[in-house]
């Protein structure tokens, strides 16, 4: 569908606002929490280094504005559900960034990221299309109890695989870039090819994208900020919201393939549900040469990036690099499918 | 390349979750109950239930069979620093 000049400059504004936010508002942000001690010990160096930490709240607020940009501008309810989900994640984060929530507490209030988003359908009961679109085959029969189960159950699973992608610098900022980037590939590709597709679905994923590509100017390596869980939580609760709304499901799962990778070895090796904190070894360790190893002790939780190491010793700027690869890869596989689904 | 082994996994993956939601939602969950059939209502559930328990199973017994002969294979020469 040919877009007009107006709609055009809001889907702009709803890029440009939330990105200005970030490099404007993180900053001043930064310096407060420098100033008032809240800060975290960079895990991966040799000399202690200190980052500032949480980040979350310029982030959440950011994407927020943004999103109230795609809502009052395309008077949509789609940028309101992706918000509330994104919210409760985002208190959910905020409060284990202050408090420290335990393992199973966090997934389990995060299913609340889940409802509040679900309980817009009573306002907008086609906030979501319960079908799963299959690249060739087409649409599976609709079925909204099973689809709104799994849409609820969604927002803890992929909050918790970014959560979980956010343990070196540069990682979770590179990682939502790239994946929010497969999402608005699939969504405007979505609206491109099908009928009575709002174009707020596309607007609405904007923010996200600029957002995580604000940050990545702080967080890459060498990090001067870290996100902290508010951030992390919000990306993915955020991800999932936008992956239901724009009815891209199979593309958005198969963009975090290497998150979901990661939060697998990580819950099988230690057995549950486990605060990271908390656990018995790290998978990962510094040597005195400045390069990451991994760790070859039998109880290591293994992680994506364990195996990464197992290849070779790489310095933090290095493995992140092979990370980004492994994440580009499932985005063109994530590309691959939107073009098949709505293309071809 | 050294990524070559993890983008296979990235890849069984990949087409693994496409194939598995395929099944699910266009042959578990229209699953209707079969007239003059022996299974009745709670046994339709239960066989669904199984059904689902058995793609996830099929999922992970393939992720962790791939993730253990890669860590096997690599294990081995494991990196350490020379001290």
């Amino acid at each position: 569908m040919p877009l007009g000049l107006a709609e055009v400059g809001l889907l702009l504004l709803s890029f440009a606002v939330p990105l200005v936010a970030v490099l404007a508002g993180l900053p001043p942000f930064l310096r407060y929490l420098i100033r008032n001690g809240w800060t975290s010990d960079d895990a991966h160096k040799t000399l202690q280094t200190k980052v500032p930490e949480p980040a979350g709240p310029v982030l959440f607020l950011a994407a927020l504005v943004g999103e109230i940009v795609v809502a009052i501008g395309f008077n949509s309810w789609v940028p309101v559900a992706v918000s509330l989900g994104a919210g409760v994640a985002f208190a959910v984060g905020l409060a284990d960034d202050l408090f420290v929530l335990g393992g199973k507490t966090k997934p389990l209030l995060l299913l609340f990221a889940g409802l509040a988003f679900a309980g817009i359908v009573v306002i907008i009961p086609d906030l979501y299309q319960p079908v799963i679109t299959f690249p060739i085959l087409g649409d599976t029969a609709p079925h909204l109890t099973i689809y709104t189960v799994l849409a609820v159950v969604a927002f803890p699973v992929v909050s918790n695989a970014f959560n979980m992608m956010d343990a070196f610098n540069g990682e979770i900022s590179w990682f939502t870039l790239l994946t929010s980037l497969a999402l608005l590939v699939g969504v405007s590709l979505h609206g491109a090819y099908a009928s009575g597709f709002s174009l707020a679905r596309v607007g609405a994923t904007l923010p996200l994208v600029a957002v995580a590509g604000g940050f990545l100017l702080f967080n890459r390596y060498p990090s001067r900020a870290f996100d902290g869980d508010s951030g992390s939580l919000m990306f993915g609760a955020m991800f999932a919201g936008l992956a239901i709304t724009g009815g891209v499901e199979i593309a958005a799962i198969i963009a975090i393939i290497p998150a979901i990778l990661n939060s697998f070895y990580t819950l099988s090796s230690v057995r549950g549900f486990v605060e990271r904190r908390r656990m018995p070894s790290r998978p990962t360790y510094i040597g005195s040469d400045g390069l990451l190893y991994p760790s070859t002790e039998p109880g290591a939780p293994n992680t994506l990036a364990r195996l990464v190491l197992l290849a070779g010793a790489l310095s933090e700027k290095d493995l992140v690099r092979d990370l980004i690869y492994l994440t580009l890869v499932a985005c063109l596989f994530s590309v691959a499918i939107s073009v098949l689904t709505w293309v071809i | 390349m050294k990524l070559a082994s993890l983008f296979g996994i990235e890849a069984a993956a990949f087409l693994l979750i496409i194939g598995e939601t395929y099944l699910f939602f266009n042959f578990v969950v229209p699953l209707g109950s079969i007239p003059h059939s022996p299974i009745d209502y709670t046994g339709l559930a239960l066989l669904k239930l199984a059904l689902i328990i058995g793609l996830v199973a099929v999922w992970f017994v393939v992720m962790i069979g791939l993730t253990r002969a890669y860590v096997r294979a690599k294990v081995k020469f494991a990196p350490r620093p020379s001290s």
